[in-house]
Formats: C-alpha cells, structure tokens, sequence
C-alpha cells in the first residue's frame, strides 16, 4: 500500500511539472495543432490547393509534389517572400511534411495562419508519405 | 549484496534521469518520436510528451536517493514493459519508428530494434537484481 502511495505521489510530481511545461517550455509541443490537420481526401474535395513542402531543402530538391513550394522554418524569412508572390489567396494551402509523425508541416500551417491571418491553411495528414502511396508523387519526381 | 543492490538502483536511475533529460530538452522532437509507434492518437502523445520526461527525471531520481523508491520501483518496471511493448509491436509492423529512449535517435531502419529492445531486457535485468538483492540484504540483517 505504501508503494502505490509512493508511486501516485511520483505520477502526481510529474504531471504538475508536465502541465507547467505545457505553459512555460518553449518548445512545449501544442494540444491544438491537431485541428490544423486535414485528410488528402478533405484536401481533394477542395477546389484550388496550393501545395507547400515543409520539409528540409534536401527533401524537397529529392523529389516534391508537382506545383509544391518549398516553405521551412530553417530559411522562413527568404522562403516566404517566394511564397508569397505564388499564393492565390482564393486557395486552399495545404502543407505537408514527411510523415505522419513529423510536426513540421503543423508549425509552418500555424506560423502561416499567424502571420498572414488566413484560416484556410492546413497540414496534410500522413505527409510525403501518404502522396507517395496514394500514387500522387513519386521518389525523385521534380 | 546491500552494495549491488545500490550500484544496481544507482545505475538505473541515472538511466532515468538520462531518458528523462533528453526528452524534457526538447519535447516536440519527443511527441514526433511518440507519433512514429502509431499507437497513440494526437491529443494523447501530446500529454505523454510534456509528462513522461519528468515522471522519469522522478522515478530516476527516486530509485537513486531511494526517496519514495518503494513507488519508484513500481514505475521504473511498468514503465519499461511498456516501452519494451511498444518496441516489439513496432518491430512486429515493421514501422520505422525513432525509439526517443533518449531523446530524438536515428530511425529503426537506421539502428535495428535489437539494440533498443536488449537495453530495456537489460533494465529490468537490473531492477529484479536490484530487488532481489536488497530483500536479500534485508534478511541478513534481520538475523
């Protein structure tokens, strides 16, 4: 009984220090990217959408969606000025990233939001990968 | 016995403190390593990234001083079946998962899952010796 005291105790230290992180980490991950997320089927039922490939420069120059621009947060400041002469307003951005697992496409989706204040901007769920097993892009396509 | 038992608990926390550390650096890196098991759902890996740093850093701190290390114990055993689980589910899918044992790694493809999997076989190695030892110390100076 002393040990599952002493382990709630343990649990409770740790969840009160996790939730302070939550508010002062500042690479804290955040509970409502999620929202940001949208399906390739969601993403194809949308009448104009333009791509961005969030991934590394390496990445995008190995192979990116055809009409997908290159928009990371390690050269945001040259890449948006590109970005931002090819964006159609009138479109739906979607961004993707490697994988369903990376996050890059999600902070690049709400750095976008913020900061041109357009709330028609997604992640694309299952990044690259989802593209390339869809059929959509294909490894060292350009 | 006393003294393996402590070299043992010793080990195992700084092992804790060392996962714990490297996670709480940088825990979105933390949350993309989750996400690559394809267990969890977002919301859930989110608060497992930002809590399970420092229930380590607390449990590896615990079974070092042997403060609360009866709760600890608990834990560290809990702990590692689950991440042991995790890894042998991914092997078994074949998923290309980023441990993030200790921190962002290289992907399984890179590294293989034998190494990831023999240091949590390893852990919990060293916990039943630990406890073993210590109970077995115990008695003796009971006698």
């Amino acid at each position: 009984m002393k040990s599952v005291q002493e382990a709630f105790t343990l649990i409770l230290i740790a969840l009160v220090c996790g939730g302070a992180a939550y508010f002062a980490h500042p690479l804290a991950p955040s509970f409502g990217l999620d929202e940001l997320s949208i399906t390739l089927e969601e993403a194809q039922f949308e009448t104009e959408v333009f791509w961005i490939d969030a991934r590394t420069d390496e990445d995008f120059d190995r192979g990116h969606l055809d009409g997908a621009i290159l928009l990371n947060e390690e050269h945001w400041e040259d890449l948006l000025l590109d970005f931002l002469d090819r964006w159609p307003p009138s479109a739906t951005v979607v961004v993707y990233c490697s994988s369903q697992a990376c996050m890059r496409s999600h902070e690049v989706a709400e750095r976008l939001r913020e900061e041109l204040g357009v709330e028609e901007i997604f992640a694309l769920e299952g990044g690259w990968e989802t593209l390339l097993e869809m059929g959509l892009a294909k490894e060292g396509e350009k | 016995m006393k003294l393996l038992s402590r070299i043992a608990y010793l080990a195992l926390g700084a092992t804790f403190i060392w996962a714990g550390v490297a996670k709480l650096i940088d825990p979105s890196a933390f949350l993309s390593s989750i996400l690559t098991y394809e267990v969890f759902g977002y919301t859930f890996a989110v608060a497992a990234s930002l809590f399970m740093p420092y229930l380590e850093l607390c449990v590896g701190f615990s079974l070092a001083t042997g403060f609360l290390r009866g709760g600890a114990r608990w834990l560290a055993g809990g702990m590692t079946v689950v991440f042991l689980l995790l890894l042998i589910q991914a092997a078994v899918r074949g998923l290309d998962v980023d441990c993030g044992c200790f921190g962002s790694e290289a992907k399984a493809s890179e590294t293989g899952f034998l190494w990831p999997i023999s240091r949590d076989v390893l852990m919990l190695a060293a916990l039943f010796v630990a406890v073993i030892c210590e109970r077995c110390g115990r008695r003796k100076s009971e006698l």
